[in-house]
């Protein structure tokens, strides 16, 4: 396992620089000058090509230098180009906990209400129970996250008074945010659960165990969980992903201040800086994270070997 | 167990973060929702009405607008006096006027401060605001010429940039007509009579700044010369103001807290002694904050919105449709060739008023406006400039008939072997409901006139381009006025205005222009404006078709002395909550 670890920490920088590289070229492609301030009078030719020069954008080589370098000695992401008294490090700092925070909220939300749908729903295969949580998993997936988030916002915090309506702050302020995100991995993970658990019941060895006496109770959780778990697991590096990016959605439905909406407003207003350092982040922690999702599934089973 | 262990880890971390995350959102006396978050707080800088907002609480200029009065009231100055040749105003400070830390406001803080939005260096977005100054429009013009020179030569040497920037500091004390004789005097000399100079020097551009703490954090460019501001001389921790309200926390596009200056030499007769502005870009969120007791008005609801136009149709008592001091209108390019060499058709101003008068405004803002918004047949909103009375008559009254016969007079019947009137098109920016527009009133050209007009949505910043190189036949367009006189619309279709969009030229109506601008007596000059703006109407450079309408959500019961006008004065400072 320490063999894994190493490795995929080698090969972190070297994803994360393909990214950056990709991210970069086409940041650099999209129409329009970042530094005009289109209300301002405008500056000589001479004059503008100088402000480029200021801020490294007058060539793409020079650009990556200068970026590269304060990047790597001092974490250093430089000035957003839209937002002139922020600096791209402060706005990260600031929006990044919050879609963290929400995107693990949302995790856990998914995985507590898919093991459990499925659970149930494989502990009574083709009742009532195992059709309507089959149901809801195709509703929890079909239904986009601004219907649903829009849905409970109304519902609970407009109608019922029982939630905030929207902002951040508070641990009350994360739970319909966090149900939102959640639901579509949870309907992932209870149809994984429920398919993994169906086809492990029937496997030989648990219907020895059971023939022998052992209860179905028994069965499922002390046995057969376990391996329709891997799945799961597996799936829990895309689901980091997707979450990560349909924050925008919820954060734009609920008014918080997370970093999902820079992600996407960053290309529209051409903010080179705020561009590359929020993907930079973004895909510095979806590698990690997929590299504990690894880790974890060798250390749930060890009969596994990544190799 | 391995399996559940890993669960609980997780459901551990979300505890441990909830815990370390907590944080009350705070209360304060007076509650709005702003929709977008802050470009900047620095009053030379702003030109966005979320920031100017802001930067009124921050700062207080020479004078403020008395609400609901409209008129000029002292502010940081408790006097100031004008020459009987409207050329120099002299401003006494008060003496209890106080930055937050302590100091006394003077008069080199305003010439600073007047200093940097006239420096190109800053990029101010109103600097042309001071250009009236004597002497203003030459230095920004000289400066300009003098980083130009520094950038083309590429010298990148900063003894050289220092050099340049003292040289220009020097100037600009020796040719702008800027003085301060003492502490608490300043004298400003103007290089024409400008009726509404007092009203400008209530506006943020105007706005003094601390000196002793905002020049040390300034530092020259080796690229291009320039005198860099470090912006986060507006962070909390920072920023030191002369105004009602310290800055006691900003968080990025969250929140931002003001609370009542101690040092504020007005203070006692504030109504309130905290205001919260909540960025919520969601319209909807907005309301349902409002309408849950958390937020007491609501300034920023897009009037394009749906949300809007049910708040109207809804009759609600807390909804407050205010007339703004802007219009919403067409430019018809008027040159006489089109980008592509082409011969514009629209040249003629007969063809232009012919078009004008088939739009039916009345179905605009009843179907797509919806907002009760009033039809506009001339450019300077009716209403908006008190003493002044825009010529209605002269505009452009829906009559497709006589708009058929202009046309034919133009030579443009087809029916009486003239041309077609072919190869118009209107150029709009997406999202914000302008193809709709544009859709009516293609199709009632198309019914009543006979001609097809292609549409042509562009995104906004293409767009914005394309208008400045004036690289469109008909596009759409929108202006608010800055300052409460007609000029502020008129000055617009004056020959050499960077604004003049539509590249109307009219010697007559420059004339006249010139004639209103040294016109010391108020009621000749008004009548001036108004001859220029029949002129213009005749030609028809623009169709005017509404003017804009503000929405303003807000109990009046319980909110007093919020005032809204069309010309989104403010003096959040007296606003008084009843909880």
């Amino acid at each position: 396992m320490t063999r894994l670890i190493v490795v995929r920490l080698i090969q972190l920088p070297v994803i994360v620089a393909a990214i950056f590289m990709i991210t970069f070229a086409c940041a650099w492609m999209i129409p329009g000058d970042p530094l005009a301030r289109p209300e301002a009078q405008r500056p000589p030719q001479e004059v503008q090509q100088a402000m480029r020069r200021e801020y490294n954008l007058d060539s793409p080589w020079s650009f990556l230098g200068a970026y590269v370098k304060k990047v790597v000695t001092r974490c250093d992401f430089g000035p957003s180009l839209k937002f002139r008294d922020q600096r791209v490090n402060d706005i990260i700092a600031s929006g990044l906990p919050v879609s963290a925070l929400l995107g693990v909220a949302a995790l856990i939300v998914a995985l507590h209400l898919g093991l459990a749908a499925g659970v149930l729903g494989a502990l009574r295969p083709g009742s009532a129970v195992d059709m309507s949580s089959l149901a809801m998993a195709l509703i929890g997936v079909s239904l986009p996250a601004f219907v649903t988030g829009s849905v409970l916002l109304v519902v609970f915090a407009g109608l019922l008074h029982l939630a905030p309506v929207g902002g951040w702050g508070t641990p009350r302020h994360l739970v319909l945010p966090a149900i939102t995100l959640g639901v579509m991995p949870a309907a992932y993970i209870a149809r994984l659960i429920r398919l993994g658990l169906a086809d492990v019941m029937s496997s030989d060895y648990v219907r020895t165990a059971r023939a022998k006496g052992l209860s179905m109770r028994r069965a499922l959780f002390s046995h057969a969980l376990k391996v329709a778990f891997l799945p799961v697991l597996s799936f829990l590096g895309p689901a980091a992903a997707a979450v990560m990016t349909g924050s925008f959605v919820v954060e734009k439905v609920f008014a918080i201040p997370g970093l999902g909406e820079h992600f996407v407003n960053a290309v529209l207003n051409k903010d080179q800086f705020l561009i590359l350092g929020v993907v930079l982040v973004y895909s510095v922690m979806l590698v990690l994270f997929n590299l504990i999702v690894d880790v974890a599934y060798v250390w749930v089973d060890p009969r596994i070997e990544l190799s | 167990m391995r399996w559940l262990i890993a669960i609980l880890v997780l459901d551990l971390v979300l505890a441990g973060a909830l815990v370390f995350n907590v944080g009350e959102a705070q209360r304060a006396d007076l509650v709005f929702v702003s929709g977008g978050g802050h470009k900047f707080l620095d009053p030379q800088l702003v030109t966005w009405l979320d920031d100017i907002r802001i930067t009124e609480c921050l700062f207080e200029p020479l004078v403020r607008i008395k609400l609901p009065e409209m008129v000029i009231e002292p502010a940081a100055a408790e006097s100031y006096s004008v020459d009987a040749d409207g050329l120099t105003y002299t401003f006494q400070l008060r003496p209890t006027a106080r930055w937050s830390n302590g100091d006394p406001v003077t008069s080199s803080d305003f010439i600073f401060a007047w200093r940097r939005a006239l420096m190109p260096d800053s990029a101010a977005g109103y600097s042309n605001l001071l250009w009236l100054i004597d002497g203003g429009e030459e230095f920004f013009k000289w400066r300009q010429a003098q980083l130009q020179a520094y950038a083309k030569d590429e010298k990148n040497n900063l003894a050289e940039a220092q050099r340049l920037l003292d040289e220009a500091i020097e100037r600009f004390g020796k040719t702008v007509g800027l003085s301060a004789p003492d502490d608490r005097t300043l004298v400003v000399r103007l290089a024409r009579p400008i009726p509404y100079f007092l009203q400008l020097c209530a506006f943020a551009t105007y706005m003094p700044v601390h000196r002793a703490s905002v020049e040390p954090q300034a530092s020259l460019s080796i690229d291009s010369g320039r005198l860099v501001q470090d912006p986060y001389w507006t962070r909390p921790d920072r920023l030191i103001c002369n105004g009602p309200y310290l800055l006691a926390r900003r968080r990025f596009r969250r929140d931002l807290l003001l609370t009542a200056n101690p040092n504020y030499w007005n203070r006692a007769a504030m109504g309130n002694r905290s205001i919260l502005e909540r960025i919520v870009t969601n319209p909807s969120i907005a309301l349902m904050l409002y309408e849950s007791g958390e937020v007491d008005w609501l300034p920023d609801i897009p009037s394009t919105s749906q949300l809007a136009a049910d708040l109207v149709s809804a009759g609600r008592r807390d909804v407050h449709v205010v007339p703004g001091a802007g219009t919403y209108f067409y430019n018809f390019n008027c040159q006489a060739t089109l980008p592509d060499g082409a011969v514009n058709p629209l040249v003629d101003p007969r063809v232009r008023r012919a078009l004008s008068m088939t739009i039916d405004r009345e179905i605009i803002v009843k179907t797509l406006g919806r907002l009760g918004q009033p039809p506009a047949y001339t450019f300077t909103p009716v209403g908006a400039v008190p003493g002044y009375d825009p010529p209605v008559e002269a505009g452009a009254r829906f009559d497709p008939e006589a708009a058929r016969k202009l046309l034919a007079a133009a030579g443009y019947d087809p029916q009486q072997g003239g041309n077609h009137l072919e190869g118009l098109s209107i150029l709009y920016n997406t999202g914000f409901g302008h193809e709709l527009i544009a859709q009516q009133i293609t199709r009632t050209w198309k019914k009543h006139l006979n001609i097809d007009v292609t549409l042509n949505g562009q995104e906004k910043s293409v767009f914005g381009d394309r208008l400045d190189n004036h690289n469109f036949i008909i596009s759409r367009a929108g202006w608010f006025g800055d300052y409460v006189d007609p000029t502020t619309f008129l000055d617009k279709f004056e020959s050499s205005n960077n604004n003049n969009d539509a590249a109307y030229s009219n010697a007559e109506y420059d004339q006249l222009l010139k004639q209103a601008a040294a016109e010391l007596d108020q009621a000749k000059r008004m009548k001036l404006l108004r001859r220029a703006e029949v002129i213009m109407l005749h030609d028809q450079p623009i169709a005017p078709i509404y003017q804009y309408v503000e929405l303003n959500v807000y109990d009046e019961g319980r909110v007093k002395n919020l005032n809204p006008n069309p010309w989104h004065f403010r003096r959040l400072e007296l606003v008084r909550v009843e909880r």
